[in-house]
């Protein structure tokens, strides 16, 4: 089969050669998968993996704590989230969710944060942030579908954190998570398609 | 333990138990057997039952411990009140389950990439239901399988196993009676891919050239140990894999 799926754990060699991928781990003998993984098409997918923030992604992240200066936001990752309150005028009470955008990571590593928007009325899902490729699909092929079918706003943050209003939002987290599930097999759109259109 | 006198325990070329010398006692791994927790194992190894599980990287407390360049690990080996008889029984940290945390401790300092996540903290915590000898092993290599569980990068899956010298013979994996009233235990932990020694300690004497021997006696078991934490991990994935291959002509993405 020309799609072949192997899953591979910590240790088991990968490649013969040394490369530079997520998920590897290279040495004079070759490149090893360091975490839970997919080789598929050549490409070493991780299964398994914490988010670490980078400039330019969009998060959904909770309000855990207000301070003089800002704010400290969860962002599903072992980082915190900073937000200024030199980049809002709005107040955030501790537990809302707001969506926004990393700008900077610190020398300490936590993520800068701007641009929020407070969310409201919906529910948030947790998954684990190397899903999240495969949630919004190619072009954004499969969170439309989502969308199409039950008419949910759908907000998926890079750090695995999804945000869901509207709509049938339970057939629209049953989708996430067989996502979620099965996201290391082939043929994917097609299963969750038939999840929404109740024929499964 | 002190023994005033030598117990038989080889007879006809077999152990009490019935196993040669070479044998493993029968292993069964599950990964991810815990919801709370990041990643989590259960192992039961002969009579030994340890259950582990993992959290973080997360915060470091108390703070003062973060390191800026790396993670920190922290290990916790502790048995439970009911999981044995004897001395090995009583629970609460202890002079030993302090001394197999600290090894613990420094066997995932070397296979885990630390450097990935700096100030974080990573908590390892084995806890040993039920003991029959051989359990920091059993600890480590359940621990190593809940490791990968939680998706924590590593640069290799650790596995052990004990050897040990009774009656003159070396055997593999000591259960509590052949550790007790045997003359030397060597429990061994490491890396199969690269062949690095990890964890070493002796209890009693063993000459130079058995401690050689015994060592690749270790090495040739902890090879069925690694293929079982692989199937105990791979399981998961493979049945959805399988699952969903059948009746689909594997179009679309």
């Amino acid at each position: 089969m020309e799609n072949e799926r192997t899953i591979v754990v910590p240790g088991e060699k990968v490649f013969d050669d040394q490369r530079r991928v997520e998920g590897g781990y290279a040495d004079a003998t070759g490149t090893f998968a360091t975490t839970m993984a997919m080789v598929h098409d050549g490409k070493l997918v991780p299964l398994k993996g914490y988010y670490l923030p980078k400039p330019g992604d969009a998060v959904v992240g909770i309000v855990k704590e207000e301070m003089f200066s800002g704010y400290e936001i969860e962002i599903n990752s072992p980082y915190e989230g900073r937000l200024s309150t030199r980049e809002t005028r709005e107040r955030f009470a501790v537990g809302e969710v707001i969506s926004a955008k990393v700008v900077d990571v610190n020398e300490i590593h936590e993520a800068i944060i701007a641009e929020p928007r407070k969310l409201w009325g919906g529910e948030i899902i947790d998954v684990e942030s190397v899903k999240v490729p495969r949630i919004i699909g190619r072009n954004a092929s499969m969170v439309e579908t989502i969308k199409q079918h039950t008419k949910s706003e759908l907000l998926v943050g890079k750090n695995g954190r999804i945000y869901v209003k509207g709509g049938n939002t339970a057939l629209a987290i049953r989708a996430i998570l067989k996502i979620c599930k099965e996201a290391h097999t082939g043929g994917l759109t097609d299963r969750v398609v038939a999840l929404l259109e109740g024929r499964e | 333990m002190a023994v005033s006198e030598e117990k038989q325990m080889i007879v006809n070329g077999k152990r009490l138990d019935g196993r040669g010398f070479n044998d493993l006692r029968p292993i069964s791994i599950k990964a991810g057997v815990l919801k709370r927790a990041n990643g989590s194992a259960l192992i039961e190894w002969g009579r030994n039952k340890v259950l582990a599980g993992v959290f973080g990287p997360r915060e470091v407390v108390p703070r003062h411990m973060t390191d800026p360049k790396r993670a920190i690990i922290q290990a916790r080996y502790i048995m439970a009140p009911f999981s044995g008889q004897e001395e090995h029984g009583r629970s609460g940290p202890n002079r030993r389950s302090m001394e197999i945390s600290k090894v613990a401790k420094h066997v995932f300092e070397n296979v885990v990439l630390t450097g990935m996540f700096p100030k974080t903290m990573i908590n390892v915590d084995m806890e040993v239901l039920q003991s029959d000898g051989g359990t920091r092993v059993a600890a480590i290599t359940a621990a190593s399988v809940a490791l990968a569980d939680a998706g924590i990068p590593m640069k290799d899956l650790v596995c052990g196993v004990s050897v040990g010298r009774i009656n003159g013979q070396l055997v593999v994996d000591l259960d509590k009676t052949e550790d007790n009233y045997g003359e030397s235990d060597m429990p061994l932990i490491l890396s199969p891919r690269t062949g690095e020694v990890l964890l070493h300690q002796i209890d009693g004497k063993l000459t130079k050239e058995e401690i050689a021997e015994a060592m690749d006696m270790s090495f040739e078991a902890s090879k069925k140990i690694r293929e079982l934490q692989v199937a105990a991990l791979k399981e998961r994935y493979e049945s959805i894999l399988a699952e969903t291959e059948n009746g689909n002509n594997g179009g679309g993405n």
